[in-house]
């Protein structure tokens, strides 16, 4: 890859150079790096053992483990349903095309709680489809409806990172294997799935990631109840306002070293995702 | 044999072929065969439809009409799959997440051939194009010539009906192009494999066809050897098409052409009525220049001229020359070295121009117009 290098406009000490690593520093100390150093030093201010103890508490891992999960089935549909709009979208024009596009990224677009209080008006007891559930089959505060917050408010983002690379893949790809013998399925398969290899990796791990992050919608539509519909963003959220700090925070370090999992991998594994 | 008769000693029949794309006519009524062995080079400008005849023989595009016959077989509403063309696309399309051998092997997995049959092939082909050194390589590690070779091996794994060539050289440069064309046309005749290349390029075209196809909006002007086409063109725009060609305007009077002063033997080989208007067309290197007292006998006389400008074009000596007659015009002329030293020319001087060859094309441009003007 190209590596930019400053151009030098002046003889002798150029102080641009340190003056703007300095400011770059000073801006994101306070706005990230402190934040996220609180964390791990409130943490670990008490011991291994408490926190520990915080991390392996029946709630926090019951919580942790409802997130995987949930995020799990969420970020299956959202790359299944990405991949299969990105190709509809992307290999077809058709009238509508555009509004389909900008209709799968909306959610992008509406606040967490607004999506979480919209599912809630439509798959509530009284909501304009859950009325019609039967009393045991209703989907709201369960873990169903976590997971269907979480498709909400992550389904753009599979098909965000998928859609541009199937965009740019040359059609001769599929036409080539087409006169050699291919069908659509086997061409699909064989040329054009490999070489979305990286965008759906990609897509997958932002889905996770945002998945089990989510927090606005997943409050209106889970219930929040403990050992049941609470995911580690709640159960956060819960013992901080019992004053449970230690139990937040063991759950809060465990989560931001996920996220940080997820990004290194997102970032350090590009060249190897895109390997041809 | 009329032109809708599927000839069936070819490989590829092309029989009354068009195509429309809405309003706009891209084809229209296309007719040739090629030869089981035979290259032929579809030649034409962008737009003059040459892609769309290629992409119809591979099932990539329905003809609107026609028929496409691939060994006897009428395959006109056969899909791609089925029909087992080998293309090479311009930009080669190699699998980018498949080494130069999986990419060779594709076609004969998707035929469930077995493993050792697919071993064998594999180990051939890479041979035959020279790329053993490189059979684990991936698309992005090799070379330009080097992933058209594998495009071209990868073609040939399945032993395809016919191999189509869509612009192959148009990505490479100038001096890669004049090499790989030359090893690709021995390798094709070596395999016998009949093929179809489409180019723009009129060397490209002279050099690799057994025929050339002369493509005009949608239309097949001339179809020939490299020297029927070249030497002897139909049309107008087949002869400037390939190559350059100096066009004089004139008309047919007892036998001759006449152009103001100039008049010329027009010989046997035409069939113009007396009167008739035509152009005459002269090849810059069938001119002859001369001093006035030298012009051998078996020249023909076109005028005297004097000399405008010279230019060094490497091989050659490019001369422009404005002719004495009536209406001023220029010409061009192209002079080999052994002349250039033996008669040396500057600009100012008078000569001879002289035609050992040329070609007599009726000039339906001006018939149309001077009919139109008659009737109006």
């Amino acid at each position: 890859m190209a590596k930019l290098s400053g151009v030098r406009h002046t003889h002798g000490i150029d102080l641009v150079k340190p003056l703007s690593i300095t400011m770059l520093i000073a801006v994101m100390l306070p706005l990230v790096l402190l934040p996220l150093a609180s964390i791990f030093i409130f943490g670990t201010s008490t011991g291994l053992a408490s926190f520990w103890n915080a991390l392996t508490a029946p709630e926090a891992v019951y919580a942790l483990k409802l997130s995987m999960v949930t995020s799990f089935w969420a970020t299956l549909f959202n790359v299944l349903f990405g991949l299969f709009a990105a190709y509809v979208l992307a290999k077809y024009t058709f009238w509508g095309r555009n509004a389909a596009i900008v209709l799968i990224s909306i959610p992008t677009a509406i606040p967490t709680a607004v999506a979480g209080f919209a599912l809630l008006l439509l798959w509530g007891p009284y909501g304009m489809l859950g009325q019609y559930l039967p009393p045991d089959k209703q989907i709201m505060f369960t873990p169903y409806a976590i997971i269907l917050a979480n498709i909400f408010v992550t389904f753009p983002l599979a098909f965000g990172v998928i859609m541009p690379v199937l965009e740019t893949m040359s059609k001769s790809l599929e036409e080539a294997s087409a006169t050699m013998g291919a069908t659509r399925w086997q061409t699909f398969w064989h040329v054009t799935l490999p070489s979305l290899r990286g965008a759906i990796v990609g897509g997958a791990l932002l889905t996770f990631a945002r998945s089990v992050g989510e927090f606005g919608s997943t409050i209106l539509v889970s219930g929040n109840l403990a050992m049941r519909t609470q995911t580690a963003p709640l159960y956060i959220f819960a013992k901080f306002n019992e004053g449970q700090v230690e139990a937040a925070n063991a759950i809060a370090i465990v989560l931001a070293l996920f996220s940080f999992a997820i990004f290194s991998i997102l970032f350090f594994a590009r060249d190897w995702l895109e390997a041809d | 044999m009329t032109k809708s008769d599927t000839n069936n000693d070819s490989a590829v029949s092309i029989r009354d072929v068009s195509k429309k794309f809405g309003d706009t006519t891209v084809l229209e009524d296309i007719n040739f065969d090629v030869t089981e062995g035979e290259i032929v080079v579809l030649l034409g400008a962008s737009g003059s439809g040459k892609t769309t005849i290629l992409r119809i023989i591979s099932g990539l595009e329905m003809p609107g009409t026609g028929k496409v016959t691939l060994h006897g077989k009428d395959v006109t509403n056969i899909p791609a799959r089925i029909r087992g063309t080998g293309v090479i696309f311009q930009s080669y399309a190699l699998f980018p997440k498949m080494n130069v051998s999986q990419n060779i092997a594709y076609g004969l997995k998707l035929r469930r051939k077995p493993k050792k049959e697919i071993k064998q092939t594999i180990d051939r082909l890479v041979e035959l194009v020279h790329l053993e050194e490189h059979k684990t390589k991936y698309p992005s590690q090799l070379s330009g010539g080097q992933q058209q070779r594998v495009a071209i091996a990868r073609a040939l794994a399945y032993e395809p009906e016919v191999l189509l060539f869509d612009e192959p050289f148009g990505a490479l440069d100038a001096q890669i192009r004049t090499k790989l064309r030359r090893e690709i046309r021995t390798l094709l005749k070596e395999i016998k494999v009949p093929s179809i290349f489409i180019t723009h390029d009129q060397e490209e075209a002279l050099e690799l066809g057994d025929r050339i196809a002369v493509l005009n909006a949608g239309r097949i002007e001339q179809i020939g050897t490299p020297f029927e086409v070249y030497s002897k063109p139909s049309t107008e725009y087949v002869a400037t098409f390939l190559g350059s060609a100096n066009l004089l305007e004139g008309k047919i009077r007892n036998g001759k052409f006449e152009s103001g002063e100039i008049c010329l033997e027009v010989g046997g080989e035409y069939d113009f009525r007396d009167g008739q208007l035509v152009k005459l067309v002269v090849r810059p290197e069938d001119v002859f220049l001369r001093k006035p007292e030298n012009l051998m006998q078996h020249y023909q006389k076109l005028t005297d001229g004097v000399i405008e400008e010279l230019s060094f074009v490497g091989a050659f000596e490019r001369v422009g020359v404005r002719l004495n007659i009536a209406e001023p015009r220029s010409i061009v002329v192209t002079r080999p070295k052994t002349e250039t030293g033996a008669f040396p020319l500057e600009p100012g001087r008078q000569v001879t121009v002289g035609v050992v060859r040329f070609r007599i094309l009726a000039d339906h441009s001006r018939t149309s117009e001077q009919t139109k003007r008659a009737a109006s």
